[in-house]
This record gives structure tokens, sequence and C-alpha cells, in this order.
């Protein structure tokens, strides 16, 4: 039939298309996980070596002379004692030819700016040692640990090299007499921040991030659920309920840093909260998550179905009781379910505590919500703004930490609604 | 009295006039013996008493902790004002250095002078937080004996008890205007007073931006240049490029999701586009500054091009992929409103999928895709993360993608994150650019809804 | 045949498919179709067609000739298979991931679920009137140039304009939208919009027409001009035609098949099936006993 031939003509161009049209989807999706695999692989390969650390090992010499203190000493006297020089005459020991000062500079910065607290704490613990010669592992400075992680290539011309020929001498010799060990980066998840990178630690941002979820949680979750119940069960239709629909629906939407302008303007300069406090960071970040939760928890409630309601009135409940008797418990695990993504959101959101101040420099682990602290997200941003080389590696590590706890609480989040599901 | 002891206090007479009312209503009961009848149980009078007490006393005292920062500041001015002594600087940082001589070393190194104000300050702040104490617990106590007295077994305990939670619950809805308000006022009041320094249209339309030279006290707002163009440009720029990336890739990926992929690639695609919508925006912008834009400088070297170390492209890029699961899983929601009809209306005239898609569905859902295609541009407007990473800080009148460009996001960072004075233009400047922001964001964000909750209502 | 036997042959279906219909079906034995399911000049020819969604079979066993330039009635009580069945004839069931199509149907002689059979093509010869008016959201012009735009079938705008003021006539649309033929589709009325339907399904020319229940969402006027319609139509296409209308199948069809829960019972000429069935259960169902 002529029209028959006519579809069929056009049928090898059409199916073409098909063709180009479904391959363009699949290219698509494959260029968001080929994206993904990219970004995972990239950072957990730069993350690898700062789980690891660096140490060389020396054999101290802790004459009660030179020190000027024996284990009978005050703590006082033995914390305020002169360890830099007991460190560096080890290594002096080692390389005894190095005479020429700038030369000596160099050999002392094999050890980290840490290795002389390391010595007097462990002095602190054991004051028998006094007196007597002990062998040490002190961390490493982060060039040290560059050139043995093989960061640092030692095959590039000396010009192009962080790391001299004379210092990658020493480390070359330290190796070879077997001073050179690298143990598991233990510190790295024990201590706060540093200006040296292989001293800093992510405790202070974990705990941080722990007091300011904590306040987020605090807020967020009551004001969240009472204004669900309030909108779904209670809410009247007026103009003023719809206004507050419009409003939470554009809070969703508004740029996290303008939550940080409010939080700087009216809780930093108005009610003069503490600046860089895990309490204003949590205030500001419920309230940038309160939407989140409050619309999860509107559809929980919505899933429950009319006939617990009636059979609740029915049985002279007031509304009141029939919504926190019946509807709440059974709209719980939605709820809880929104609130664990609204809490992960938090989790990961940088901008607004740029603005409060999050940002500052603290080395001190916070104890509470109002000690200056910074958090998870944020550390991560500070440490990739750092120049040295060995922080790449402490930002890559402090990113696995962070996606590795927005996937636990998303995968308690999928348990708890696999679990709970119901279908009314 | 500390304020936690006093709250503590309020909550322990609370607590004791709902124990008083339960029992005075028990015994009640039991005199009466009004057997024929539901009785409204005891605890709801409990309740009914403690809150007539408790928040009345909570509401006063939370205004007296607002008000009472500024009533200290206005007595101690005009003590400052009233014994002549001369401020010969801001009132602000005067003050702020007497409130931090909180050690007896600090308070000795002060000035003779300051010494006095220190003494007044320290008078002016004991009564005032014994005042607040008074008042708080006399509210507390005498209410909490006037509810015990008012109360008695014909009161609708239930009824009231019910009316409170339920104003408490609208007062926990009413947070998102008020959430709204703030930002609107917090944004707006720095923003008139940066206007007043510096002329709103040379703000809007100026084409310099180097807000830097403003540290200097006597050069405030008049070498410094605000001319916020090359910011909006950028942010269009970055924008534009992320859109360019994210609609296309976002779109057809929900369309091969939903039409054509098999079941086992759909298992691995879906929860692929939730990790990338769940990646923090940091982790992005690290990803853009230290992988993605040295790839692509090396990448337009190697073609002979020139490309900054901070490209537009780099940072527009990344947003890009990120807005990827966003715009997906909008476009998802709106092709499936599409109804079921439509396509087999198609499909029953021999059209084949694609031609479906392309000329049923889509122009179907159009309205919704602009509509989600708003949202992600409002977010692309205002993601911060990534440009404060991968973007520049120089503002640049470009629109070549290759060059760096800073954006409104970055410059706010900028601005606010280093140790200025706060009421100096450069930091005003940040709110002007916040309030900017917001008020483009709102408006994309309001008719994307609208558009969108139209749409809706077509197929429902 | 002894009640055990019989009752053993229809218990299986009645676990499947829980109709209204119970005690008397029980008592009902499927046989061979009863009339003259085959004829001489079929267009369509299908042979032992089995259906299942999943596991669910929802079609038993038909076989069932569709003569040329006839319109054939499938009748039936809801869910007894006749929309599964339309459907299959022009492979809309495709687009249901676990429906499963098992025996042969033949367009002029042609496996049309053969491999190399391709979906498209047989669309455009068999084309398909829904239940539902589904006109696209697109100007009326739009929506009737919609098919032929696709497959190619005109060679510039003057001949799409003609073709398009063609089908919008023999649909008799033309004369109410010839002055907003750029006003969109959906502004039509019910009637309107179903008529735009079939003007958008000839204006392809396919050889067969489906139509599925196509006036059960109008009101009497409206279907009084679908049937109308219908009946002009018949000197072109072949069209089948599902109803639950029992008046609409006698007004508009010249042979009706009755399905019964997934089996083609009888087969016949429509003025036979209403006057005369010779099957018990035809009877049934025509005398209003259950349906």
């Amino acid at each position: 039939m002529n029209n028959t031939d006519l579809v069929k003509k056009s049928l090898q161009k059409r199916y073409l298309k098909e063709r180009i049209f479904k391959t363009m989807g699949f290219v698509s999706i494959a260029t968001a996980i080929l994206f993904l695999l990219i970004l995972l692989t990239d950072i957990i390969g730069k993350a690898l070596p700062a789980f690891s650390q660096t140490n060389i090992e020396l054999q101290v010499e802790l004459s009660e002379e030179q020190l000027g203190i024996n284990a009978n000493s005050s703590e006082d006297d033995i914390r305020n004692a002169d360890y830099r020089k007991v460190i560096r005459e080890a290594l002096l020991g080692l390389f005894p030819d190095v005479t020429k000062r700038k030369e000596k500079r160099e050999l002392y910065s094999l050890t980290s700016m840490g290795a002389e607290f390391q010595l007097r704490d462990t002095v602190i613990e054991n004051p028998e040692f006094l007196g007597t010669t002990q062998t040490i592992n002190f961390l490493a400075d982060d060039d040290v640990a560059g050139v043995v992680k093989g960061n640092i290539d030692r095959n590039l011309p000396e010009s192009d090299r962080r790391v001299k020929n004379q210092k990658l001498g020493w480390i070359e010799t330290l190796e070879a007499n077997g001073q050179i060990n690298t143990t598991f980066n233990w510190q790295f998840f024990s201590s706060g921040d540093s200006r040296e990178p292989e001293m800093a630690g992510i405790k202070g941002a974990i705990l941080g991030s722990f007091f300011t979820l904590l306040v987020t949680l605090a807020l967020s979750f009551p004001i969240a659920v009472a204004a669900a119940i309030y909108l779904e069960e209670f809410a009247p239709k007026n103009r003023f309920i719809d206004f507050i629909e419009i409003n939470i629906n554009n809070l969703a939407a508004v740029p996290s840093i303008v939550f940080g302008l409010l939080g700087l303007a009216v809780f930093i300069n108005f009610f003069s909260m503490p600046r860089s406090a895990p309490v204003v960071g949590g205030i500001v970040l419920s309230l940038m998550t309160l939407p989140t939760i409050i619309i999860a928890s509107r559809s929980a409630i919505k899933a429950v179905p009319p006939s617990l309601r009636e059979a609740a009135l029915g049985l002279g409940a007031s509304k009141m009781q029939t919504v926190f008797h019946h509807v709440l418990p059974a709209a719980l695990p939605g709820i809880l379910t929104g609130t664990i993504i609204g809490m992960a959101q938090a989790l990961g959101e940088t901008a607004p505590l740029l603005m409060i101040g999050m940002v500052a420099f603290i080395v001190d682990i916070p104890q509470s919500v109002v000690d200056p602290s910074t958090v998870l997200p944020i550390q991560v941003f500070l440490w990739a703004d750092s120049p040295e080389r060995g922080f790449l590696e402490k930002t890559s590590a402090a990113i696995m930490v962070l996606l590795f706890f927005l996937i636990a609480m998303n995968a308690i989040a999928i348990y708890l609604r696999k679990k709970f599901e119901k279908k009314w | 009295m500390k304020i936690s002891a006093l709250i503590f206090l309020v909550l322990l007479f609370a607590a004791f006039s709902y124990f008083m009312a339960r029992q005075k209503i028990t015994t009640a009961y039991r005199q009466h013996k009004s057997k024929h009848k539901i009785l409204t149980l005891p605890k709801y009078f409990g309740y009914v008493a403690a809150l007539c007490s408790l928040l009345p006393a909570l509401l006063v005292l939370l205004f007296l902790q607002i008000v009472e920062e500024p009533y200290i500041n206005s007595e101690i001015s005009t003590f400052i004002s009233a014994s002549n002594i001369e401020a010969n600087q801001d009132l602000d940082l005067y003050l702020n250095e007497i409130k931090g001589a909180d050690t007896p070393e600090k308070v000795a190194a002060l000035s003779e002078e300051k010494q006095m104000v220190y003494q007044r300050y320290h008078e002016i702040e004991q009564t005032t937080a014994r005042t607040i104490s008074v008042v708080v617990l006399a509210i507390s106590i005498l209410l909490a004996i006037w509810g015990l007295r008012k109360i008695n077994i014909n009161t609708p305990a239930r009824k009231v008890f019910e009316k409170i939670i339920e104003g408490i619950l609208l007062l926990a809805a009413s947070i998102a205007i008020m959430t709204t308000v703030g930002i609107v006022f917090s944004v707006l009041f720095e923003s008139t007073r940066f206007f007043g320094e510096v002329p709103i249209l040379s703000f809007m339309f100026g084409t310099e931006w180097s807000p830097q030279t403003a540290i200097r006290a006597d050069q405030v707002g008049s070498s410094a240049a605000f001319g916020a163009v090359p910011l909006f440009v950028g942010t269009m720029l970055i924008s534009f490029i992320a859109l360019l990336v994210s609609v296309p890739l976002g779109l057809m990926s929900a369309i091969y999701l939903s039409e054509y992929a098999s079941r086992s690639i759909r298992s691995v695609a879906k929860p692929v586009l939730e990790i990338l919508a769940g990646i923090p925006t940091v982790v992005y912008g690290f990803f853009a500054a230290l992988t993605v834009a040295p790839f692509i400088r090396g990448l337009g070297e190697s073609m002979g091009l020139s490309v900054a170390s901070e490209s537009a492209l780099a940072a527009g890029l990344v947003m890009g992929i990120m807005i990827i699961p966003f715009v997906s899983s909008l476009s998802d929601d709106v092709l499936s409103a599409v109804p079921q009809s439509l396509r087999e209306g198609s499909l029953g005239l021999g059209a084949t999928r694609s031609e479906t898609i392309v000329k049923v569905l889509i122009p179907a859902a159009l309205p919704g895709i602009v509509g989600g295609v708003l949202l992600a541009a409002s977010r692309a407007i205002g993601e911060t993360m990534i440009v404060v990473m991968a973007a520049g800080l120089a503002a640049n009148l470009t629109v070549n993608p290759l060059e760096a460009v800073t954006t409104v996001t970055v410059q706010i960072v900028t601005l606010l994150t280093g140790d200025q004075e706060f009421d100096s233009a450069k930091t005003l400047a940040a709110f002007a650019l916040g309030l900017m922001l917001f008020i483009t964001t709102l408006i994309l964000n309001v008719i994307a809804l609208h558009v969108v909750r139209k749409y809706r209502e077509q197929y429902e | 045949m002894n009640e055990a036997v019989m009752n053993e042959l229809a218990e299986p279906i009645m676990k499947k498919s829980s109709g209204p219909e119970t005690e008397e079906s029980l008592n009902i034995e499927y046989g061979e179709t009863v009339g003259q399911p085959f004829c001489e000049q079929a267009k369509i020819k299908t042979k032992n067609v089995n259906v299942f969604y999943a596991d669910n079979q929802a079609i038993h066993d038909i076989s069932l000739d569709i003569g040329s330039h006839e319109v054939i009635a499938l009748i039936g009580p809801s869910g007894c298979g006749k929309s599964t069945y339309l459907r299959t004839l022009n492979r809309m069931n495709d687009t249901i991931d676990i429906c499963r199509v098992e025996g042969q149907i033949l367009l002029d002689d042609e496996d049309i679920y053969h491999k190399k059979q391709d979906p498209v093509l047989l669309r455009a010869r068999v084309g398909m009137v829904f239940q539902k008016p589904n006109p696209f959201p697109k100007s009326i012009y739009d929506n009737v140039a919609y098919g032929p735009r696709i497959h190619g079938l005109t060679r510039n705008k003057a001949e799409l304009d003609d073709l398009v003021e063609a089908s919008l006539t023999k649909a008799g649309l033309f004369d109410e939208v010839k002055d907003r033929l750029h006003a969109p589709g959906t502004g039509l009325s019910g009637g309107q919009q179903q008529r735009l339907c079939i003007a958008r399904t000839i204006a392809v020319q396919p050889e067969v027409i489906l139509m599925d229940e196509p006036a059960s969402a109008l009101d009497p006027i409206a279907t009084a001009k679908i049937e109308e319609l219908i009946n002009e139509l018949k000197e072109n296409f072949t069209i089948v035609i599902v109803t639950h209308s029992m008046q609409q199948a006698a007004r508009v069809s010249q042979r009706t098949a009755y399905f019964h829960m997934g089996r083609l019972i009888e087969v016949g000429d429509t003025d036979q099936i209403f006057t005369n069935p010779a099957h018990e259960l035809t009877e049934k169902y025509i005398t209003g006993r259950f349906g």
C-alpha cells in the first residue's frame, strides 16, 4: 500500500533518531556515574596517605644535668625543661658532620614541631626515664612524611623539589638504618587542628559538628513536628495559613548563605551571642533544616489513614488526643526519616557557618555548645585553603570522614523507612 | 541571680502548682461523687495551673533578656555624657572594652576614667539583673497562687489546655514567617545603611568592584568602588555554565531512567544520583579547585588556549554536575505527572518512544520543566562553597568562561570572614549583596513554585 | 459430563478473576467458540491467542478473524478481556512490562508479533482510539498533523493542510473548528475531543481502527455523533470496537463477538447474536442477567 510504503520509507531515519536519543539518555546517566566514580577515587586516593603516620626513631639521652631536673622535681619544673635541645642533640649525634647554622636548622626540621611536647609528655608520665637513654618514636615533619610516602618525588631535579638533596640524604640514611617507620595515624582522630600538617587532627571538628547538630536537632525536631501537626491537623483554611505554607516552601529554596547573614545580623550582632559557637551554628542550621523536616513530617502525617483518626474520635477522644496518641506514633518513622535526612543536610552545610565565624582557626577541642569550634565541612574548607602539601591528604581524609557520617546517617534513614514502612 | 537558676525556680513553681491543682481537683471529685458524668482527668487541671504560671513568666523573662542589653547600653551612655567623659572613640568600641574587662588584671589596666565607667557599668548590670529576677519570680509566684485559687471542677481544663497547646503549635508553624521576616529585616536594615554611604545606582550599575581600599577609615565610601555589575555578570556566567551542564544531563537522565533503563541500570543509577545529591558542596568545591580546574587548565594549554587557574568553566562544570540530581528528580516528578493516556495516544498513532517523548511528553510537561529550571537557576545563583573554593576573587567584567570571575556569594564570604569592624562600608556591602541575592532567588522561587503548582493542578 | 468435572474446569478461572457473576458461571462449560469466528476475506487473523499479566492469564485461547471493511463489536462483562484483546492487535500491550502474548496474530497474513515486525509501522497501519479522549496539549491542527508529520506522509505544508482538513471533515469536526484550528485541542468539549482523536487517527490513514469504548465518557448526543461517524468510516476502514453498550454494538456493527472471563464465547452476525444467541452465556448477558 502506498501509505505503508511511505511510513516504511521514513522508518530507517526515525529509528536512527530513536537510537541517538536513547544513547543520549544513557550517556547522560553514565556521565553522572562516571563523575561520581572519578570524584570518589580521586578523594580516596588522596586521602589514604593521611591515615598513616611517619615517625623517626631517635635515641635521646635524658641527662638530669642537662635538663636541670630529676625524678623528684616538681611537675612544673619537669614541664618547663628544655626538651628541644635533647632532641636536637640526638639528631646531631646521628649526623655529626653538620656544623653550619643553616644546615643545622634544616637537620632539626626533620622531626615535627610537636616532637618536644611528645618527649615532655613521655617524661612526665615516666619520670624514671630521667638519667637514662631511651629510644623513642618521634613524629616526623610533613616534608619527611611526604618523601617517605612518595608524595614528594625523589627523582625530580633538586631545583624543583621541596626537599633538597642534603635533607633527602639524611632521610635516606635514616631509612637505611631502619629508624623511619610508619604507624596508623591515631592522632588524626584524637587531636584538634594545628598549623603543622603532621599534627593536625579532626577530633575538634567532629565534636564541633556533634555539638552543632545537637543544638539543631533539639530545636528543629520539636518545632518542625509541632508545625507539621498544626498545618496538617488543625490549620483552618485562610490567608494566614497560606502565607505560612508559601514561606515554608520558599525558605526551602533560599540560598543557605542568606541564613548565615541572618545569623550574623540577628544572633551575633543583635543578641550578642558568642561568635564561632556551636549554639549559634545550631540555631542557624535549624532554621535552615526546618522546611525539610516540616515537609517530610507533613507527608508522613498525611499518609496516616483517616480510619485511624475516626476510630479514636469515635471513642470520644478529643482532636488533640487523637493526634498525639494515634496519628503521631503512626507517622513517627516517616518523621524520623525526614529528620535524619535534614540532619545530614545540616552536617554537610558550610556557607552559613562561615558567616557566623565558625571559620576561625581553633586548636582546642570544644567541650560544650558555647566553646568556639569549627565543624567538619569547615575543617575541609580550611585545610583545602592551606598551602602546605601535607594538608592536601588531610583535607581528603576529612572529606572521607564527613562522607562516612553522611552515608551512615542516610543508611539509618533508609533502614528506618524499610523497617517501618507500612502499607495502609 | 544566674539565668539558669531563675529558670529552674520558675519550673519548680510550675511543678508545684501542677501537683497542688491536681490534688485540689482529686479531692473535689471525691467530695462530689457525681458518678453519672464523665470527668475531665485531674492531670489536665494540673497542666493548666502549671502553664498559667510558667508561660507568662518565661515570656516576660525572654522579653526582659532581649531589652536588657540595649537598656544597659543606653544607661551607661547617659552616664558617660552626664559625667563629661570624652569618649574620643566609637561608643560601641568603648563599651566593648569596658565589658571585656572580666578579670581583675584587665580592670586594673583600664584608665582611671574607664574604671569609673566600669564601676558604674557593674552597678547598673547588677541592679538590672536583680530587677529581672524579682519581676520574673513575682509573676511566677503570683500567677501560680492566682491559678490555684481560680481553678475548680467547673473549669473546662482539657479544653483550655488543648487551646494552649494549639497556640503553641501555631507558634511553631509561624516560625517560618518569623525566619523570613528576620532575613528580610537583617539584610534590609544593613543594606539601607550601606546605601546611605554608597548610592544605590552606583552599586547596581557600577562596573568597578574593589572594596579592599575601604579599610582605611578616612576613605570609607569615597575611593572604594562598589559597582556590583562584574559580580552579577560573574554569577550569571557561572550559573549559566552550570545550567548548560545540568539541564540537558538531568533531563535526559530522568527520561532515560523512566522510559528506557532496564531494572539493573536503574538500581545503579538511582543511588548514584542520590549520593551526588547528598555530597556536601564543600567537597565539590575541593574537587573543582584541586582536580577539575588544573585539568581544564592543562587541557586548554595543550590546545594553545590560556586558561585561568580559577576559571569560571571549572566552577560552572562542577556546579552543573552537582545540580544534575536536582534537575533530574524535578523532571522525573513533572514527567510522571503527564497522564498515561497521552503517551498511549501517541504510541497508538505509531510514534516511536523518542517521538512521543520529544513531541508530546516534553511539550506537555514544559511548564513544569521550566519551573524546575528556574529552581535550579536559583540554586546555582545561591551556591556558595564551590565558587568560594574554585572561582576567583578579583572582579573581572568578562563573559569568557576561561577567565576567572567572581560571584556575589564569593564576595559576601570574603567581605565577612575577615577581621573587619562590622560597620565599615565593606561589611555592609556584603548585606547589600545578600539583599540582591535574596530578592533574585525569591523571585525565581516564587515564580517556579507557582508555575509548578499550576502545572500539577492541570493534570489532577 | 458430570458436575464434578465441570467444577474442576471452572475452578481455576474463578480463583484468578473474581467477577461479579458466580454460581451461574460455575455450571457453564467453556467449550469451543460458538458461531462463525472465521471469515473469507480476513484482514486480521488471530489464532490461539493467550495473554498473561505476569502469572495471571487474561486471555484464553482466542481464535477470531476480523474481516476486511467490516465493523466488529467486542462485547462482554467488564474484566472479560475484550480491551486486552483489542490492545494485542496493535501491540499496545508492549508498553506494559509484565504483559506476555502467545499465539499468532496475522495482519494481511503477516505475523505482527514476529521479531522483524515493527510495532511503529504496525501502529501506523492499525490505529487506535481510546476510552477517554486524550488530545495532546497542542492546537487542533497540530493534533491532527502529528501522525502525518512523524510518519512523513506529506511532502509540503499545502498537502498537510489538505490532509488535516480532510481528516477533520471525515471526523465531522471541521465545520465546528475551522475558525480555531490553532486553538488548543484540550479546549474542546468531550465529544469534540473524541472526534478530534478519531480525526488524528484517520489522518495517518490506517487500514484498521481499534476503538476502546470510544463513547463511554460522552453524553448521549456526543455518543450519537460518534456512532454516526463510525457508520461513515466503515466505507474506508476495518473497525474493531469494544463497547459495554449492547445497543451501541447493535447500531454500529455487522458482526459481534461475545467475551466472557477471558474467553471468546460466541461470534456471529450482530442481528443473530442479539435476537437468537446460540450460547447460554451470551443469552444471559444479552438479557441482562449479568454484566
